[in-house]
């Protein structure tokens, strides 16, 4: 009990040096981040920035597990697409670093003040139970404004109040532990992603109580703008983030909503000095950023879609290419040695009955054959399984025509659009095939989930690795998941294991 | 023996109504999709429906739902599937009613034509018949069955499939006695109840396999 009081109020303590380190952070960064913006080094500056942020968050998540007993692993920026821009783009889709800013944010304003509350409340209360002692050395002891103690009588009246009050600083850590706590689990911890929703919750509630403020007390100028514009920024580049393309038009009308609305306070308050000008100011410059990332992503996305589709076209005539030889080389070739067989069975038939016989069931044979390449080949464009009973059945049946040991595990709740599936599959496929023919394997496991709205293939063997994954097998793999706006990570370092995985985004 | 056919390439099922009929088969009825083939069951009340998995309209497993409403709704019409491909979910739902008379082979069999004609009466007559290939799918998978011997193996297979133990006998060239041991022997070390019919214990086997 108190061991846990006294590491509360040490965390809260913590929160001069650590929110004043994380302050400087948050707007070197950012001021950074913003004198670079129309530079390329604006990239490497966001990267480091995230660097920085990452650090005090790992510190404060480490104070907090101490202190506060949470056991959360701040998470880094999960690797995406590479590449320069991408590396920049990456931060800025890092859900975590934002909800890292708002939590270094949050250390400095409310962790502080909590501190000084906190802190001034134990110390008030240790100076008044000790008044008795000190009292007299102190020619007027002013407790309260115009309440002097002048004897032990009246010195001895505040110990009571003191004790109330350190009883009240103790029962105030249990709460305020147990929020921080939440705040902790919930900005710092993995907790998958903020919803757009939830940010903009956040941002209108905390709004709204400011204005609120701004009412009951000072009127006048119109302070809450700051925060307006200043959580308006992230805000905007999250919304632009979720929204893709419709975001511009969203974000212009949101900001000549505000416009309306600060012209509207500025003519039921003040009037004189058109003050809105400059949060109209910020927005404008918002949309701009805003408009010439847009601009930039739409143009690195034309790029994309360029090298995609050219990789699935080419892919499809790879593809076509190899089952007509396939055809040619199989099924055909065995139907003409058929209609031989059987041309010459009915030569003679009549005269010798028993060769007759023997041709025919040569020709049985080759029909046989036939069926079966047919069959094998209907099933590597398209196997009719997957279509009517999805992907657990399609992978299981797959699993059990290989001669390998294969653990599957299919968790897929929804099916996913057609064309998802059926990469996915073949995704699996290839990796059974490369797992039994080239590495050797003797066991595989297979696991199909989804995650995050993504359709998750990963399969990883025990074989001898060394996998190549400019192969043929795996280039057309690659690009047929990248024409779905996919991943392909192949990893297969010689001597092994080999795991391929392929993500594709589910939203048809 | 009275068999209705639903398949919807007019080339296989005028072949295969001229074979039935030249092998002594009352075909009395060739549909082309799945709800005409109930209809059709429902009226004429054959002994066994032979029917294609992939039917219009949607060309995808309308045989095998029509099968499975015929398994529900005429009981006493045997079924057999065929079709140009085998899946093993698609035999998992066929016999998971556990009752016999069911049959699912790949339509290559039906070249076989002695083999075919007599998986036909097996079937029609409360029996089974299960194409090599979802067997071999079957047995191929490790673990349950690495407690068997390599002829056990065998014996097991042939038993999947719907023979009897005199067919196992003549084709594995043992006696009837041998057979019967090997299949006392299977029953003991897969743990399963010992069952007398021939269609029980094949199925008992499939449904240790798919469990």
């Amino acid at each position: 009990m108190i061991r846990r009081t006294l590491k509360t109020l040490l965390f809260l303590l913590a929160a001069i040096p650590l929110g004043g380190i994380g302050l400087a952070a948050l707007i070197a960064g950012w001021v950074l981040v913003a004198t670079l913006a129309i530079t390329p080094l604006a990239v490497p500056a966001l990267v480091a920035f995230r660097v920085a942020i990452g650090g005090v968050a790992r510190l404060d998540a480490t104070l907090a597990n101490r202190l506060l007993g949470t056991s959360v692993q701040p998470v880094a920026t999960s690797p995406g697409p590479s590449g320069f821009w991408n590396s920049g783009l990456n931060v800025l889709r890092d859900t975590a670093f934002w909800r890292q800013q708002v939590y270094v944010a949050l250390r400095l304003s409310l962790g502080f003040g909590l501190a000084v509350a906190e802190w001034s409340l134990v110390a008030g209360s240790l100076g008044l139970i000790s008044l008795p002692i000190w009292y007299r050395w102190t020619r007027y002891t002013q407790v309260v404004p115009g309440v002097y103690v002048r004897t032990l009588g009246h010195a001895l009246l505040w110990v009571p109040v003191g004790l109330a009050g350190l009883a009240l600083a103790v029962a105030l850590t249990r709460p305020i532990a147990s929020g921080w706590r939440f705040l902790a689990r919930t900005l710092l911890g993995d907790m998958g992603t903020m919803s757009l929703r939830a940010h903009a919750l956040a941002y209108g509630m905390l709004n709204v109580l400011l204005v609120v403020v701004w009412a009951a007390t000072t009127r006048g100028y119109f302070w809450p703008e700051w925060t307006m514009i200043g959580l308006g920024l992230p805000l905007a580049v999250h919304a632009s983030l979720v929204f893709g393309r419709r975001a511009l038009t969203r974000h212009a009308l949101i900001a000549a909503g505000a416009a309306v609305f600060f012209t509207l306070v500025w003519a039921v308050t003040s009037r004189g000095y058109f003050w809105p000008l400059w949060p109209m100011l910020g927005f404008a410059l918002s949309l701009g950023t805003h408009a010439i990332f847009e601009v930039t992503r739409r143009g690195e996305r034309i790029s994309e879609l360029e090298t995609t589709r050219a990789g699935a076209v080419e892919q499809q005539e790879t593809d076509l290419e190899r089952i007509e030889r396939d055809l040619h080389d199989g099924a055909q070739a065995r139907l003409v040695a058929l209609g031989m067989s059987l041309g010459m069975a009915e030569q003679k038939l009549a005269s010798d009955p028993a060769a007759a016989q023997q041709l025919l069931a040569e020709a049985r044979q080759g029909t046989r054959e036939a069926l079966e390449e047919l069959r094998s080949l209907a099933r590597g464009i398209h196997p009719p399984v997957l279509t009517d009973r999805g992907l657990e059945a399609a992978i299981s049946a797959i699993a059990d025509r290989t001669p390998l040991r294969v653990d599957v595990t299919v968790d897929v709740p929804r099916r996913p659009p057609r064309a998802v599936e059926t990469a996915a599959y073949f995704v699996v496929v290839e990796a059974l095939a490369n797992a039994g023919k080239h590495a050797h394997a003797q066991h595989v496991t297979v696991d199909v989930r989804t995650e995050d709205g993504e359709l998750v293939a990963e399969v990883v063997d025990d074989g001898a690795g060394g996998a190549n994954a400019e192969g043929s097998g795996l280039r057309g793999l690659a690009r047929r998941v990248e024409a779905l706006d996919g991943t392909l990570a192949v990893t297969s370092p010689a001597g092994g294991p080999t795991t391929i995985r392929a993500m594709i985004p589910c939203a048809s | 023996m009275r068999v209705v056919i639903a398949e919807d390439l007019a080339l296989l099922r005028d072949g295969l109504t001229r074979l039935l009929r030249d092998n002594g088969f009352d075909v009395v009825a060739a549909v082309t999709d799945g709800d005409a083939l109930v209809t059709t069951v429902l009226l004429e009340k054959p002994d066994i429906a032979i029917v294609d998995v992939r039917l219009p309209p949607s060309f995808r497993d309308e045989g095998v739902r029509a099968a499975l409403t015929l398994r529900e709704r005429a009981p006493d019409t045997a079924v057999l599937i065929v079709s140009q491909y085998v899946e093993q979910a698609y035999a998992a739902e066929l016999l998971a009613d556990g009752r016999g008379g069911l049959g699912y082979l790949l339509k290559d069999r039906i070249m076989d034509v002695d083999d075919f004609v007599a998986a036909v009466r097996r079937v029609a007559e409360g029996g089974t018949a299960l194409d090599p290939e979802v067997v071999a799918q079957l047995l191929s998978r490790r673990g349950p069955l690495d407690v068997l011997s390599p002829r056990e193996l065998e014996v097991l297979g042939l038993m999947a499939e719907g023979r009897s133990n005199a067919a196992i006998a003549s084709r594995l060239v043992l006696t009837v006695g041998a057979v019967e041991k090997h299949v006392a022997n299977i029953f003991t070390k897969l743990r399963l109840p010992p069952s007398g019919e021939d269609h029980r214990r094949v199925l008992a086997v499939l449904a240790y396999l798919r469990a």
